[in-house]
């Protein structure tokens, strides 16, 4: 974790980097900006009555909600386990982490298709439960999970990295079991990491698309539904939903990043 | 798309100059791109051509005041066939006399396209009508339909008129047996991953992709111009007016593909050209080799506004 710079410390970074920094930052907000200004505020409302766009809505974020969950439940674990301990092929599981994020999102979609359609392995085993996948709910979270279950594992491993280890192995002397540790030193003190790990995993896995359109066309999450309305009925249609999705986006970011600051202050 | 892509590869080869670089979509997406998105395109094709006068000649570039094109080639014919594997449940039942009630099963799963995107999507209700039709038989398209869509896809018959009406969206039940998507070409990889067992396709892109299939009756299968008066009945109404540019309403007709230059073609020259292999011998085995010969001599809407070369070119 950085430690927050102390007012009146002298930056010492080559000439040009401000200017280039700066080139960066009206990059990603410039295209932004321009989109949530494209709207009218009572287009604006009216697509908000929308019911298509009320349910797609909700729908994505159940469905983000459910992923990062899974998430928590399945990456935490590994997290902490890449933090602490060091064994034979460690590098490699890293690796693997990683790599959903450097392979196109078609391809990660069509890669589930061949193990979670229908005639896919976990596809069938799953079936007989009940559960299926294509155009399913449940499709549409194991897209968002698989896509964006790195950034979580990844920042709460660096989390867990910057815990005290003194402070856990000194609860180890004291008699301390390796789950009182976790829960009672490590996990309290890496919490804010944890936290915006998942805060990034749900913000990526709602916005995903090129892997859910190929498991789950319909229901159709908001950029599926924007990519229809762009398709089908053009830009002018679309933008509404678009602003609306970046404008809730924003706000959970904002509201979720100023939560785990406080949170550990 | 195959046949294109072959087109693209041997006009390619002869015009090593030329790099043609083509995208697919549903029928009504595509003319969308032109007078929607304002792409300038040089060729436009279409599998359905009556969409050409309804989308582009009847819309005016803003630029120029001008439609956005005002003549079109009919190129081919085709015919509705249902698409399936050796996998597929029940493929040693379906047939050319069967194929609505198996479809209707609520264990098979059936791939269509968007009627709302998709010439074939809409083909497809037409045909479950004039198979209504054809056998006395209203419940033949109200079971493929039942209980599917969150909003109803309707039938309504007024004397010899039947038509469908398709409401503003198209989202299946969480239950249903079909799936939708936005054009047929969609739902090629999901039939051979066994994810659908049927879905609805044309003659040539099943053959094409080795599928098996069944064609479907000249009654059903609009491929009969003997039949035009029979099929032009049924008509395909979309039941919603919030962002069309135009009245929404597609007669069945026997299939014909359509092709144009758009008016603001910005390399007409090429187009021209491309057409001009296509209708020549080299183009000509190409669509014949896949199941889809062209029409031949060429027929041409309004064409008193084909381009000059190519009125010498047809011999006009």
């Amino acid at each position: 974790m950085t430690q927050k710079k102390r007012s009146g410390a002298k930056t010492f970074v080559p000439i040009g980097f401000n200017i280039l920094a700066s080139l960066l930052i009206f990059f990603i907000l410039l295209p932004l900006l321009l989109t949530l200004l494209s709207t009218s505020v009572g287009t604006l409302l009216q697509t908000l009555q929308d019911q298509v766009v009320i349910d797609s809505i909700s729908l994505t974020f159940k469905a983000g909600a459910w992923a990062t969950v899974m998430g928590l439940l399945l990456g935490v674990p590994i997290a902490y386990l890449l933090a602490r301990s060091d064994f034979h092929g460690k590098a490699i599981i890293e690796g693997v982490i990683d790599l959903p994020t450097v392979i196109p999102r078609t391809a990660a979609g069509i890669a589930l298709l061949l193990v979670f359609g229908r005639t896919g392995i976990l596809g069938k085993t799953f079936a007989h439960l009940g559960i299926s996948f294509t155009d399913r709910l449940a499709g549409i979270i194991v897209a968002m999970l698989f896509v964006s279950v790195p950034l979580l594992v990844n920042t709460s491993r660096q989390a867990f990295q910057a815990v005290n280890r003194d402070l856990e192995q000194a609860a180890q002397v004291d008699g301390a079991s390796a789950w009182k540790v976790f829960w009672q030193i490590s996990l309290p003190l890496a919490w804010r990491g944890v936290l915006n790990g998942a805060i990034m995993m749900f913000a990526r896995g709602i916005s995903e698309f090129g892997a859910v359109i190929i498991l789950a066309y319909s229901p159709k999450i908001v950029p599926v539904l924007i990519y229809e309305r762009f398709q089908g009925y053009g830009l002018e249609a679309a933008t509404p939903i678009t602003v609306i999705l970046l404008i809730l986006i924003l706000a959970l970011f904002a509201i979720l990043r100023w939560l785990s600051n406080s949170i550990s202050e | 798309m195959q046949p294109f892509q072959q087109l693209e590869e041997a006009f390619e080869a002869e015009n090593p100059d030329v790099d043609v670089q083509m995208e697919f979509h549903g029928s009504i997406q595509v003319m969308r791109r032109v007078t929607d998105l304002h792409r300038e395109l040089d060729l436009v094709a279409t599998a359905d051509q009556s969409l050409l006068p309804m989308l582009m000649y009847a819309t005016n570039n803003p630029e120029t005041g001008e439609p956005y094109a005002n003549w079109y080639l009919s190129m081919a014919t085709n015919t509705i066939t249902i698409a399936y594997t050796s996998k597929s449940k029940y493929a040693d039942e379906i047939s050319a006399h069967n194929w609505f009630e198996i479809l209707s099963r609520d264990d098979v799963r059936v791939g269509i396209s968007d009627p709302r995107f998709d010439a074939m999507g809409y083909r497809t209700f037409m045909a479950f009508a004039l198979a209504s039709d054809f056998y006395s038989d209203s419940s033949i398209f109200g079971n493929f339909v039942h209980r599917q869509f969150k909003y109803p896809i309707r039938l309504k018959t007024e004397g010899e008129d039947i038509s469908i009406i398709i409401p503003e969206i198209v989202e299946t039940n969480p239950d249903s047996h079909l799936v939708v998507r936005g054009s047929s070409v969609a739902l090629n990889a999901l039939l051979e991953s066994g994810e659908i067992d049927y879905a609805f396709e044309y003659v040539s892109v099943a053959n094409q992709l080795g599928f098996e299939s069944v064609k479907l009756p000249p009654e059903f299968g609009l491929n009969d111009p003997k039949l035009e008066d029979y099929y032009n009945r049924v008509r395909v109404e979309l039941d919603f007016q919030r962002f069309a540019s135009v009245e929404p309403i597609f007669t069945a007709e026997q299939i014909r593909y359509g092709l144009t230059i758009p008016t603001n073609a910005p390399q007409p020259e090429l187009a021209i050209r491309f057409i001009e292999f296509l209708y020549g011998p080299k183009g000509q085995q190409i669509m014949k080799d896949n199941w889809q010969p062209l029409f031949i001599p060429a027929q041409i809407d309004q064409p008193e506004n084909l381009p000059a070369e190519l009125k010498e070119f047809f011999g006009l």
